[in-house]
């Protein structure tokens, strides 16, 4: 039971920063690879907010507000570039996070991480049942808001600039104010969605934010379907439970030790597949207009 | 003197950095994607000699090396058979998503066969030469010496063999040079093999001085790509420049800063330049960059 409800948190946890990342990736064609970067960022916030002494809702509502001005500031320089460049200075971007996080122990006690960040509390309860409710309403509400942004005007006019920014232009729509718009609301859910795992957690360090993170968000949002609000969903839940599934193999115990690096095979193996086969993911984004 | 010294192991370093980044500009210049993967073309290239000279096979280091080679050659090759070649006419940033998935894949597998932590060759070949107080280990000079020699043979294949020329074609067009008769998938051939050579001996060299650890395949693609971006994209003797440059201003900055940000460089780096000069120090040319 108690496995059951980690799972279902972890679960939660994926689909917020999976659903905030396909609000960049999916809706505005923002090849974003470095969201992990604001995932640590709202982590850290909340987690040295709490352990300061101020209490989980004031650290998670920080934690959106950092990691979303940081989206904001990183993304004025770096949003002159396009495509596969933006990638990559994303990427590095995360790589900066991290290595921030590492080396500035006076704040962050670098590689040693944080421990004891407080659980979430609601009248006094705590435990996994409380992280888990606070975690769903919190998703469903995210979600909700996902919903609302796809179908507002501003959604369509992002997925207008995804297929072509001349186009966008042209309607003279402000393309780089959309996209500085965009990466600040999904660096927010992101930093959302780290705040939360930090409390669910209760110990963090710079090296849970590496590279790893990056794939495995990516992959949950390209296998469930890249612009649908139901796409990452699928996606982060099939990736949890897969990745969870495979520690019930029955291995070897010489082979028990590299499970967490044939679950990274595996992945890399689906994302590699996924780009041959089906590129547009298990829920394939309709093309039809839609009447909302 | 110490500055001096800082000086030359940022040549040193940058030397082996640009023999990362001309594999990265090649490919980068006939396909048209950033090649994720290249990382691990060096680490599978530094593992690859610890895989040879360790039971069973038991090769002397310098023998091993040769297999190691030919192992790294093998996967390039397949990769772009299996993966790019099928995808080629994907947008760059499908190839980017697919080659980042084959790093994570390719790097999965060496930590799954050599365990996560840090390696280094069994070898008696760290002694320095002393010259008036500058230290040059054996190591240093022999990535020096190598980087010279794959950089003249480089320039003479590029220039002198039919191979090399209708390489060059082929990264101003590929429709235009398969329409001329050039054979583009021998090209492609060439430049996976390039590719792969330059990044396992870089990766052996690398290793040497320090050691070998399944995640220097990232933090050296990173450098490489700030190498290829900072001497213009597709442009092997910028990358060369791009190399060097990186290594020294990398170097020169542990007087200054931290060495826990000497890797830091690199990222700053890389945003600087996309910033102010997408088109590197030596482009001209817009060619690439969009």
């Amino acid at each position: 039971m108690e496995y059951l409800l980690h799972i279902g948190i972890v679960c939660l946890i994926y689909i917020l920063f999976a659903s905030s990342l396909n609000l960049e990736l999916g809706c505005a064609g923002l090849y974003n690879f470095g969201h992990v970067g604001f995932f640590a960022i709202g982590s850290y916030t909340t987690a040295l907010l709490t352990l300061s002494g101020y209490s989980v809702w004031f650290g998670l509502l920080a934690a959106m507000l950092v990691a979303g001005l940081s989206g904001l500031i990183f993304s004025w320089p770096v949003l002159r570039l396009t495509g596969d460049y933006f990638g990559i200075a994303s990427l590095a971007f995360a790589e900066m996070v991290r290595l921030f996080l590492l080396n500035e122990r006076w704040l962050t006690r670098g590689p040693m991480g944080l421990p004891g960040i407080p659980r979430v509390e609601i009248l006094g309860y705590s435990g996994n049942t409380v992280t888990l409710l606070t975690a769903l309403v919190i998703t469903v509400v995210s979600l909700f808001c996902f919903k609302k942004i796809l179908t507002s005007p501003f959604g369509r006019t992002l997925k207008l600039i995804r297929e072509d920014e001349h186009v966008a232009r042209a309607f003279g729509k402000d393309v780089v104010s959309f996209k500085t718009r965009t990466m600040a609301i999904g660096s927010a859910f992101g930093g959302l969605a780290g705040g939360l795992w930090a409390h669910y957690l209760g110990y963090i360090s710079p090296n849970d934010f590496s590279l790893q993170l990056t794939v495995l968000v990516l992959l949950c949002v390209v296998l469930g379907g890249r612009g649908t609000l139901l796409g990452p969903i699928v996606g982060a839940v099939l990736v949890v439970s897969v990745g969870e599934g495979l520690r019930f193999l029955p291995l070897p115990a010489s082979m028990t030790a590299g499970v967490a690096h044939i679950q990274s095979m595996l992945f890399g193996l689906v994302l590699i597949l996924l780009m041959l086969r089906r590129p547009q993911g298990i829920i394939a984004e309709s093309h039809l207009i839609q009447e909302t | 003197m110490y500055y001096l010294q800082l000086f030359i192991n940022g040549i040193v370093a940058g030397g082996v950095y640009a023999l990362f980044a001309v594999g990265l500009t090649m490919v980068y210049s006939v396909f048209r994607f950033i090649n994720f993967a290249h990382g691990e073309l060096i680490a599978w290239g530094a593992y690859g000699v610890l895989l040879f000279a360790s039971p069973p096979f038991s090769l002397p280091l310098w023998l091993s090396v040769f297999p190691a080679i030919l192992l790294v050659i093998a996967i390039a090759l397949l990769q772009n058979h299996m993966v790019f070649a099928p995808l080629r006419n994907s947008q760059p940033v499908t190839l980017l998503i697919a080659s980042i998935g084959l790093s994570f894949l390719l790097r999965s597998g060496l930590q799954l066969y050599f365990g996560s932590d840090l390696h280094s060759y069994q070898t008696s070949f760290y002694e320095s030469i002393d010259l008036g107080g500058l230290m040059i280990s054996y190591v240093q000079l022999a990535m020096l010496c190598l980087s010279i020699l794959f950089f003249v043979i480089l320039h003479l294949l590029l220039s002198k063999t039919l191979t090399g020329k209708s390489m060059r074609a082929v990264s101003d067009s590929m429709e235009l040079a398969g329409i001329y008769g050039i054979p583009t998938r021998k090209v492609s051939v060439f430049v996976w093999i390039i590719s792969a050579v330059f990044a396992a001996s870089g990766g052996f060299l690398l290793a040497l001085d320090t050691s070998l650890d399944p995640m220097m395949g990232l933090t050296f693609m990173i450098k490489s790509f700030a190498a290829v971006l900072l001497g213009g994209v597709g442009n092997v003797w910028g990358a060369l420049l791009g190399g060097l440059c990186i290594g020294i201003i990398e170097n020169m900055g542990t007087a200054f800063i931290s060495p826990g940000y000497k890797d830091l460089t690199a990222f700053v780096l890389i945003i600087v330049i996309l910033l102010f000069r997408p088109q590197g120090i030596l482009g001209s040319t817009i060619r690439g960059v969009r």
